[in-house]
C-alpha cells in the first residue's frame, strides 16, 4: 500500500473523529477559545495527521543532518559530536571592567566571548561627543581607540578564544582594532576565530545603530568580505540577524523571511563587487531569536535552513556544501522577559533555550532574569549560563539529532513557515530589493503592524502573559540590580584625553586623510582603516571622516 | 490662564523668549477654531507675509517628506537670514479622531535650526475646517518671519487637496513603482498641480511614469483649451506642448518651453534621497516666485476678503441658528408662519433682533466669547 | 467646534538606542484613545525634542529610553523646558527603568514613569489624569 493511500485513509478517519466524538464533546464542553494561535498569531489545527510527502519526498525535503537541504541540521553528528557554543553577550562600562567580566565568564565555562559595545561606539561617536551624553558604557563597553581594545582583551589569548562582536555600522573599525590587538599579542590574522555582526540592513529595519546611507554601508560590508576572504579566513564576516527584527515585533515567519531577504541583498552586493559565491558564502552566519512557543520556534529554525539551502543553490548557484548551510546563533527573546515577577523569566528562558537546541542552533545566549529592568548582575548571568549547561548535560535532548522531525505538527508548521517566508522574499523582490523596500518603509511597517497586533492581543487579555495581565501580584520585586557606576563616563573621558595627548597627531591626520581619499574612490577601505586604528585614531574620528564622504542616514516614518 | 489672541500676536512677532511658544499657541487656536482666522488677519494686517507658500502633495511613499526636507535645506542655504516654515498634514483616524503624525521623523535635522519652524497638523476630517486652519497657521508663520512656507499633504483625500490649493503654488510628487501614483493620475488629481516631480527617478519605471504623467497632463490641457477656445482639433494639437522633463537624469537640456507655455505645468525628474535634481527644482521655484509673487500676494488678499465674507456668513448662520433653534426646537418659532399668524418677514426681523441683543448681552458678561 | 478634542502629545526617543517598538506602540495606543500624537523617531537630542514640543504646542512629552541613560536625559528635557519657559508641558517616560530610579525621576519633574508591561489602558488613564480635564478651547 502506498503512503498516499494510507494518508487518505487516515484523513477520512479524521473526518469521522471530528464529526463524531469531537462534535459530541464540543456540544457539551466548548473549547477554551474559538481559535488557538501560535505566539506569532498563526492559527493552529486541533490535531495534525501524517502528510504523505514527509515520507515520499523525504530525501528532498528533510534529508540527513549535514546534507542538503539541511532541514535536520548542518552537522552529521550535531550535539553528539560537540555541544553548541555557550556564548553570553556581555560588556559594560569601561574596557577594564568588561575584561574582568569576560575572564569570570571564561572561568565559569563559557566557550566563546560575545562583546556588547555601548551605543556611541556602535554608532561612531567618541565618548566626549555631545551625542554620547548619558550613553557612555551603558549598554556595553565604551571603545574609543585601540587603547581601549587592548585593555578589553588583556590576558585573553585571541588565538584560543572565539569572539563575537555586536557591531554594525562601525564593524570595519572594531574588526581592525581586534586584528591589531591580536598582532600585538603575536597572533596572526589567519589564526583569529570569531564573528562580527556587520548586518546594517536590519539596523535600518529594526535596531537603529546606522550611521551612513545604505549604499556606502553595503560597500563597507563587501570591503570586509573581500579583505577577510584573503587575510582573516576563519572569521565570520557577517551575522545576518533576525533577532532584532523579532524583538521589534515581527512574527516568526517575518523574522526568517526578512532576514533571508537581507542575506540576498548582501550576497548580490558581494557578487557585484566581483567576489565568487563559494569564496565568501561559507563565512556567512545567521542570528535568530528563540521565543517561548517551542514548536513554532523549532519549525522556524528548520524552515530557515531548508529555504536558505534552496536559495543558495537555485538562485545563486552555490555548489560548496558549506555555502548552502545556514549556521546560526540564537538568543532567547529579550522582549519576552517581564519586569513583573522576574523569577518567572528563568522558566521562559529555559523554554526558549530548549527550542533553540531542538532547532539545531550552533551557539546560544540565554538572557538573564533581570534584563527587563537593567543590565544583568553576575548572579543572574550565572543562572542563565547554568540553564544551558543543564539542557546540555541533564535533559537528554542532545542524544539524538533533530528529535522533533516527523512530528505531524512540526513538519506541517515547518512547511507553512517556509512558504510564508518565501512569499515575503517575493514581495521584497517586487519592491526592487531590500534597500528599496526599506526606503519605502515596507518592512518597518509590516513589523510595526505585527507588533501592534501582538500588543493589542495582550492589552485585550486575549493572550495571557503570566504576571503581567493575569496572575498579577502587587508586591514589588525585591532584587539587587546591576548598575553602571556614575563615574564610568569620567573615567572613559580621562582615558580618551590621555590617548589624544600621547599619540602623534600628524600621523593620525595623515591616516584619516588616507581614509577619506579611499572612501572617495573605490578601493578597499580596510587597509586604510587598519592604518588609522594603529595610529590610535578614534572610532569617532574615523566615522566623522567617512560621514564627510558618505553622508548620514535619516529614518523616515510612514 | 489663556492669553488673548491679540496678546499672542504681539508676543509672537516680538523677538522674545515667548515668541515661538505664542506662535505655536496661535496655530493651535487657528486649527481648533478656524473661524477666528478673520480675527487673526485683522490683528496682523501690517505684518509681513510669506513670499512663497509652496504646496507639496503626493501619494504615500512618493518621497515627498524627503523632498520637503531637502528643499528646506536648499532654501535655508539660499536665504540664511530668513526663517522657513513647514506645515506637514497627515490624516486623522476617522474612528477615534486621533492621529499619529510622523513627518517630523524625516525632518528632525531641522529641529534645532532656529530658522526652521515645523508644525504637524492632523486633517481632522472634512468638518474640521482644516483648509482654513492651515491658512491661519501659514499666516502665523508669516508673523514670525517665515519667508517661505512649505505645506506638505498626502494627496489622497479631497480635504488634503484643498489645503494644498490654499498654497500659492502646488507641486505634485509622484514616484515609480507605486500604484498610488498611477491612481492619482487616474483620479484626476492632476488638476491640482502647478508643477510635477517624478521623484526616485533613478528607479526603474521612471520614464514610463513620466510618459503617463505627460499624457494625463496633455489630456487635461486639451480639456482646458476646449473650455477656453472651442475650436477645431488641429488648433489644439498645435498648441499641445510635448515637454521634456527638467532636472536630473535628463538627457535633453531644459528646452525653455515652460517659459513659452507658461500655463503648462513643468515636469521635473529628481532623486531627493540622492540629492539629485533638488537644486534645479529650487531654481525653478525661485524663478516662478520672482515672476508671480505680486500676483500671489494680490490673490491672497482677494482670498482673505472672500474668507472673511465666508466667516461672516458662517457666524451669522451660527448666531441665528442659536435663536431659531435646531430642528425639533425650531417648530415653536416656525409653526406660526405655517398657520399664518406671523409673516416670514416678521419672523426674520424678530429672530435677527433677538440675535443682536443676545450677542450684546454676552459681550457684557466677562469670561465668555 | 464644540466637540471635545483631546490634547496633542509628542512621543520621542532621546539618546541613542533604536528600540522603538514600545514608543511606536504607545503612540498607536494614544492615537486610538483620540490624542493627536507627534512622533519624532529615534536618536533625538533633548534639545531637538523640546524645540519640537514647543513648535507643536503639545500638552505633554512622552520619552522612551531602553539604554539606561534615562537618569541623565529625562531630567535634561525637564530642565530645557524650564529654560524655555515651557514648564507647563508635562513630561512622562517609559522603558527599561529600574524601580528604584522612578522616585528620583519623579522628584526631578518627570510626572509619570511606565515600565515594561504597563497595560495600555493604564497609560491612557494616567495621561488623561495628568492633563486634567484639559480640553481644546
Amino acid at each position: 500500500m502506498s503512503t498516499i493511500d494510507a494518508t487518505q485513509r487516515i484523513d477520512s478517519a479524521l473526518d469521522q473523529w471530528t464529526s463524531g466524538p469531537v462534535a459530541k464533546t464540543l456540544a457539551k464542553f466548548p473549547e477554551q477559545k474559538p481559535q488557538f494561535l501560535t505566539a506569532s498569531g498563526k492559527p493552529l489545527e486541533r490535531l495534525y495527521t501524517p502528510d504523505a510527502r514527509v515520507v515520499d519526498e523525504y530525501r528532498e525535503r528533510l534529508g540527513f543532518p549535514g546534507q542538503y537541504p539541511f532541514t535536520r541540521g548542518v552537522q552529521p553528528t550535531m550535539y553528539r559530536g560537540r555541544f553548541w557554543t555557550m556564548r553570553q553577550y556581555a560588556g559594560f562600562a569601561t574596557a577594564e571592567e568588561s575584561n574582568k567580566r569576560y575572564r569570570y565568564l571564561l572561568q565559569q565555562g563559557t566557550t566563546g566571548l560575545s562583546v556588547a559595545f555601548d551605543l556611541p561606539t556602535q554608532i561612531g561617536y567618541d565618548s566626549d561627543d555631545g551625542m554620547a551624553t548619558g550613553e557612555v558604557g551603558k549598554v556595553g563597553v565604551a571603545i574609543d581607540s585601540l587603547a581601549d581594545m587592548e585593555s578589553l582583551f588583556r590576558e585573553i589569548p585571541l588565538d584560543k578564544v572565539s569572539t563575537s562582536m555586536t557591531i554594525n555600522s562601525t564593524a570595519a573599525i572594531l574588526l581592525a582594532m581586534y586584528i591589531v590587538v591580536a598582532e600585538k599579542q603575536g597572533v596572526k590574522p589567519e589564526q583569529l576565530d570569531g564573528t562580527i555582526q556587520n548586518d546594517i540592513l536590519k539596523e535600518y529595519i529594526a535596531r537603529g545603530t546606522y550611521r551612513f546611507p545604505p549604499q556606502p554601508s553595503l560597500r563597507l560590508i563587501s570591503d570586509i568580505f573581500a579583505y577577510c576572504t584573503e587575510h582573516v579566513p576563519n572569521w565570520n564576516t557577517i551575522s545576518i540577524s533576525g533577532y532584532h527584527i523579532r524583538e521589534a515585533g515581527s512574527t516568526a515567519a517575518e523574522e526568517i523571511g526578512f532576514t533571508l531577504a537581507d542575506a540576498i541583498c548582501y550576497i548580490e552586493t558581494a557578487l557585484k563587487a566581483g567576489l565568487k559565491i563559494d569564496d565568501f558564502a561559507p563565512r556567512l552566519a545567521f542570528f535568530f531569536a528563540a521565543h517561548s512557543d517551542v514548536f513554532e520556534e523549532v519549525a522556524k529554525f528548520r524552515a530557515a535552513r531548508r529555504l536558505y539551502a534552496r536559495i543558495m543553490k537555485e538562485r545563486f548557484g552555490a555548489t560548496n556544501p558549506k555555502s548552502l548551510m545556514l549556521r546560526f546563533h540564537t538568543q532567547t527573546g529579550g522582549v519576552t522577559l517581564t519586569a513583573q515577577q522576574p523569577d518567572n523569566n528563568v522558566v521562559r528562558v529555559t523554554l526558549q533555550a530548549l527550542a533553540a537546541v531542538l532547532g539545531g542552533t550552533q551557539s546560544l545566549h540565554t538572557n538573564s532574569k533581570d534584563e527587563a529592568l537593567a543590565l544583568p548582575t553576575e548572579d543572574a548571568v550565572t543562572v542563565a549560563l547554568r540553564t544551558q549547561q543543564i539542557l546540555a548535560h541533564e535533559s537528554g535532548v542532545i542524544n539524538t539529532i533533530d528529535p522533533l522531525a516527523g512530528s505531524f505538527f512540526v513538519e506541517k508548521l515547518t512547511d507553512e513557515l517556509e512558504a510564508e517566508a518565501e512569499e515575503l522574499i517575493r514581495e521584497i523582490d517586487a519592491h526592487g530589493g531590500m534597500v528599496a523596500a526599506i526606503e519605502q518603509g515596507f518592512v518597518q511597517k509590516r513589523i510595526e503592524q505585527s507588533a501592534y497586533r501582538y500588543g493589542q492581543s495582550i492589552d485585550r487579555g486575549e493572550r495571557v502573559i503570566v504576571g503581567v495581565n493575569k496572575f498579577v501580584s502587587h508586591e514589588e520585586p525585591q532584587m539587587d540590580l546591576f548598575e553602571v557606576s556614575e563615574s564610568t563616563t569620567q573615567r572613559q573621558l580621562d582615558n580618551l584625553k590621555q590617548v589624544r595627548r600621547r599619540r602623534d597627531a600628524a600621523i593620525v591626520n595623515e591616516a584619516l586623510e588616507v581614509v577619506k581619499k579611499t572612501a572617495q574612490g573605490a578601493g578597499n577601505l580596510m587597509p586604510a582603516i587598519l592604518a588609522a586604528v594603529r595610529a590610535y585614531a578614534t572610532v569617532g574620528e574615523i566615522c566623522a571622516t567617512l560621514a564627510d564622504v558618505f553622508g548620514e542616514y535619516t529614518e523616515s516614518y510612514q | 490662564m489663556e492669553r488673548s489672541l491679540v496678546q499672542l500676536v504681539c508676543d509672537a512677532k516680538c523677538d522674545g523668549p515667548q515668541s515661538l511658544r505664542s506662535a505655536a499657541r496661535l496655530m493651535s487656536i487657528m486649527t481648533d477654531q478656524p473661524q477666528r482666522l478673520a480675527e487673526l488677519l485683522a490683528n496682523s494686517r501690517d505684518w509681513p507675509q510669506p513670499r512663497l507658500v509652496l504646496g507639496i502633495t503626493g501619494a504615500p511613499g512618493s518621497g515627498k517628506s524627503t523632498l520637503t526636507d531637502h528643499l528646506a535645506t536648499e532654501f535655508r542655504k539660499r536665504h540664511p537670514q530668513q526663517r522657513l516654515g513647514i506645515v506637514a498634514v497627515d490624516p486623522s483616524s476617522p474612528f477615534t479622531g486621533g492621529a499619529l503624525l510622523g513627518d517630523r521623523v524625516r525632518m528632525m535635522r531641522h529641529a534645532t535650526d532656529p530658522g526652521v519652524f515645523i508644525r504637524s497638523l492632523a486633517s481632522r476630517g472634512r468638518l474640521g475646517g482644516l483648509a482654513l486652519g492651515a491658512k491661519g497657521v501659514v499666516r502665523v508663520m508669516g508673523l514670525i518671519g517665515c519667508d517661505v512656507v512649505i505645506v506638505e499633504t498626502v494627496g489622497v483625500g479631497q480635504s488634503e487637496v484643498e489645503i494644498a490649493q490654499s498654497a500659492d503654488f502646488v507641486m505634485v510628487v509622484l514616484a515609480p513603482g507605486h500604484g498610488d501614483s498611477v491612481q492619482m493620475l487616474k483620479a484626476g488629481l492632476m488638476e491640482a498641480g502647478d508643477m510635477f516631480v517624478v521623484n526616485k527617478a533613478d528607479r526603474p519605471g521612471a520614464a514610463q511614469l513620466h510618459q503617463q504623467l505627460l499624457s494625463a497632463l496633455q489630456t487635461s490641457w486639451m480639456a482646458r483649451l476646449d473650455l477656453a477656445h472651442p475650436a477645431s482639433d488641429d488648433v489644439h494639437r498645435a498648441a499641445l506642448p510635448s515637454q521634456h522633463p527638467h532636472g536630473t537624469k535628463c538627457d535633453l537640456p531644459p528646452d525653455g518651453r515652460f517659459e513659452n507655455d507658461a500655463d503648462f505645468p513643468p515636469i521635473f525628474l529628481c532623486s531627493a534621497s540622492n540629492h539629485e535634481g533638488v537644486r534645479e527644482l529650487a531654481d525653478a521655484i525661485e524663478a516662478i516666485t520672482a515672476r508671480k509673487a505680486d500676483d500671489w500676494r494680490a490673490g491672497r488678499h482677494q482670498q482673505a476678503l472672500e474668507e472673511i465674507r465666508q466667516a461672516v456668513l458662517e457666524e451669522v448662520r451660527r448666531r441665528v441658528s442659536e435663536v431659531i433653534g435646531a430642528n425639533g426646537a425650531s417648530a415653536v418659532r416656525t409653526l406660526p408662519v405655517l398657520t399664518g399668524e406671523v409673516s416670514l418677514k416678521n419672523l426674520v426681523d424678530e429672530v435677527m433682533q433677538e440675535s443682536v441683543s443676545r450677542a450684546s448681552r454676552a459681550d457684557r458678561q466677562p469670561g465668555t466669547q | 467646534m464644540s466637540a471635545v478634542r483631546k490634547a496633542r502629545l509628542l512621543i520621542g526617543k532621546p539618546g541613542l538606542d533604536g528600540h522603538d517598538r514600545g514608543a511606536k506602540y504607545v503612540a498607536h495606543v494614544l492615537r486610538d484613545a483620540g490624542f493627536e500624537v507627534i512622533y519624532t523617531g529615534i536618536r533625538r537630542s533633548p534639545e531637538q525634542i523640546v524645540d519640537a514640543a514647543i513648535q507643536e504646542d503639545v500638552a505633554a512629552i512622552g520619552l522612551s529610553l531602553l539604554s539606561g541613560a534615562h537618569n541623565v536625559l529625562f531630567p535634561r528635557v525637564v530642565e530645557l523646558l524650564r529654560e524655555r519657559q515651557a514648564e507647563d508641558i508635562v513630561v512622562f517616560g517609559g522603558g527599561t527603568i529600574p524601580p528604584k530610579d522612578v522616585p528620583k525621576l519623579k522628584a526631578l519633574g518627570v510626572a509619570a514613569v511606565f515600565t515594561p508591561g504597563t497595560p495600555a489602558r493604564e497609560i491612557v488613564e494616567t495621561i488623561d489624569g495628568l492633563l486634567g480635564a484639559r480640553q481644546a478651547v
